[in-house]
């Protein structure tokens, strides 16, 4: 416990510090950056490991399993950099409902019965709050003074606010905390919206019994808010 | 910006101290006992050592757990359940009485439970191997 802690106090002093440096950069300048809502809509998927599953419970694998992405959607707000540099950063904030599609990577049977079993069930709907801190990196296409395009890259990390059902929490396999890894493009259009793809994989911030990796797909819109209000 | 870098720090304060697990001590067993309750399991399969009896299509052995901890069976055993955890063996207690009232209590070590498959093993007296009871939930 008291090495999570640690670990997760690591974390946060890394991304502040990341955040705080950039910062720094920016007031340097005297440049300002921009404030942004945004919507998003999301694919999910989440693959389980259920090794360290030691009581003995069982669900049929093919009722839970299902490889599939599944819809999510999430809402937020973001602060971009100052978007005349070349690289630039986006802090973004949100509240993210997760449905995911579960794939089990772990099939047990029950001779005589013929079917497969696993010994966990994930919770596959649930809701987040996440922060995300990106850097971004203009790229040198089409006329740069009124679209931009960019590649993002960064960490972000999802704290699962909705309850853990008790099935979750069975020999310590709940886990509240979810660390990414994001990868992307966007696309501002004159600075009056910003078009974004990102992919995120994701896996326990602490460790777990069961291990899980979870990977979204996000396509979305973010528009000023001094446009808006 | 100072509002963007407070709710940088209050998220990670909040993932750093509450991401933690928390499992109670009868988490499991509590998990186990809604897997079990108000339904009727029917017996599919017996197997002692190599001996393995099929009552699949037939009729069979059946037992009911209620939510509130009371159970009955197709032999006309009434009575009480529960789910304890021994060092991490999980063993359901019956304690029953028969059409006659007299008192007839067992233990059965659970082997697997779940909502629709559940196995448990016994060991009668004078048997050298255990015997493996196969239960589904209809």
């Amino acid at each position: 416990m008291k090495s999570r802690v640690l670990r997760g106090v690591f974390l946060g002093l890394v991304l502040i510090c990341c955040f705080l440096k950039t910062e720094a950069q920016t007031n340097s300048k005297q440049k300002k950056g921009s404030f942004s809502l945004f919507g998003l809509l999301s694919l999910n998927n989440q693959r389980i490991d259920d090794k360290g599953i030691a009581v003995p419970v069982n669900y049929l694998y093919n009722s839970v399993n299902n490889n599939a992405f599944k819809p999510g959607y999430s809402g937020g707000f973001r602060w971009d950099g100052n978007a005349e540099k070349l690289n630039t950063y986006s802090i973004i904030v949100g509240i993210n409902k997760v449905s995911a599609g579960t794939y089990y990577k772990n099939k047990y049977t029950l001779s005589p019965y013929p079917d497969d079993f696993t010994h966990f069930k994930a919770d596959n709907n649930f809701t987040t709050l996440s922060l995300a801190a990106h850097f971004k990196k203009i790229l040198p296409v089409n006329k740069m003074d009124k679209y931009k395009f960019y590649a993002v890259a960064g960490p972000s990390v999802d704290y699962k606010i909705t309850d853990i059902s008790n099935e979750n929490l069975i020999n310590g396999a709940g886990n509240r905390g979810i660390i990414n890894a994001d990868l992307g493009a966007e696309f501002d259009n004159k600075g009056y919206y910003v078009l974004f793809a990102h992919y995120k994989i994701g896996t326990n911030l602490f460790n777990s019994n069961v291990p899980m990796r979870l990977n979204r797909f996000e396509i979305g819109m973010s528009i000023k808010a001094k446009d808006l209000f | 910006m100072k509002n963007t870098l407070k709710i940088c720090l209050a998220f990670v304060l909040l993932t750093t101290a509450f991401a933690c697990n928390k499992e109670t001590a009868t988490t499991s067993t509590d998990v186990m006992q809604n897997m079990i309750s108000n339904k009727t399991w029917y017996l599919d399969y017996s197997i002692t050592g190599t001996v393995v009896q099929n009552f699949v299509g037939q009729a069979t052995y059946y037992i009911s757990f209620l939510k509130n901890g009371t159970t009955q069976d197709s032999d006309g055993l009434t009575g009480t359940y529960s789910i304890v955890n021994e060092n991490g063996t999980y063993l359901l207690k019956v304690n029953a009485k028969t059409l006659n009232g007299n008192t007839l209590n067992y233990i059965h070590t659970l082997e697997s439970v779940g909502d629709v498959k559940m196995v448990h093993s016994l060991v009668n007296n004078g048997q050298a191997n255990k015997t493996l009871l196969f239960f589904t939930a209809k």
